[in-house]
């Protein structure tokens, strides 16, 4: 996981796009098709768009873990001319988090959590988690291979 | 439209192997049926499964937890678990995250039961 801060707010010169999907593993087959369409679109190669798809996927999983499965999950995918793909995922709660069951499991397995950690280090050029305003962003960045 | 994923079951013969055949994407919504279905055959006795993934469009940290799991329970048994993989992303995955160390990975079903 990288140390670096989370994406800075869009800039003019960047293309970007939002997704709302409930909190519902269900549901996350849309961030991994919107992933790939935006990955596509920022002309990255077929494996990055694979990649990518992959390491939505874990960071939604990642949102899920962090607080329950009440709310929604907001995915902001923003990418420059150079090929720089930024996403950052938020979990939106529902009401009081208090109150709705809004709490992270303890009792998980750690090992799909390493095997997530693994496999975001690996796909991802870096990657890391934050909270702000008692919200629970996690952000990814992957830039273009250059064509040959 | 959801996360798909379907299995069925075939035996391999005077092997002993039983094959579990997947297709559709595994993931956090999907790895619990995988779940449930791999420790069916194991508690059922069977002592080598064979987990063909040749037809897994994804897989992810969920659906390789569940496979860690079993092929731990498996070998706690006496017994084993392979992997059928021929999808270039899926086999990738089981490399970065070292996985590829911990199982047996064929590109066939019939490769698996006879090695």
């Amino acid at each position: 996981m990288g140390s670096m801060s989370a994406p800075s707010p869009v800039a003019n010169d960047l293309l970007r796009v939002e997704l709302s999907l409930p909190a519902d593993p269900e549901m996350l087959f849309l961030a991994r098709m919107t992933a790939a369409a935006v990955a596509s679109r920022a002309e990255f190669n077929f494996e990055q768009v694979e990649d990518l798809r992959i390491a939505i996927d874990e960071l939604c999983i990642t949102l899920l873990r962090s607080g329950g499965r009440v709310g929604h999950i907001a995915l902001l995918f923003q990418w420059d001319a150079e090929g720089t793909l930024d996403v950052v995922g938020t979990l939106v709660p529902e009401g009081d988090p208090a109150n709705n069951g809004h709490q992270p499991k303890s009792s998980e397995s750690p090992l799909p959590v390493e095997l997530s950690q693994r496999i975001l280090d690996a796909l991802v050029d870096d990657h890391g988690t934050d909270a702000i305003g008692g919200v629970h962003r996690v952000w990814l960045r992957l830039r273009r291979v250059r064509k040959l | 439209m959801t996360s798909d994923a379907y299995f069925d079951v075939t035996d391999s013969g005077p092997s002993g192997a039983t094959v579990l055949n997947v297709r559709g994407e595994i993931d956090v919504a999907t790895s619990p049926d995988l779940h449930e279905r791999l420790f069916a055959l194991l508690e059922a006795g069977s002592s080598l499964v064979i987990v063909n993934l040749t037809d897994v469009s994804f897989i992810d940290s969920t659906g390789l937890g569940v496979l860690v799991e079993a092929v731990q329970e498996a070998r706690a048994g006496g017994g084993d678990l392979r992997l059928v993989v021929t999808r270039p992303q899926t086999l990738k995955l089981l490399e970065l995250t070292g996985l590829d160390e911990m199982f047996s990975i064929m590109s066939s079903p019939s490769e698996a039961v006879k090695s």
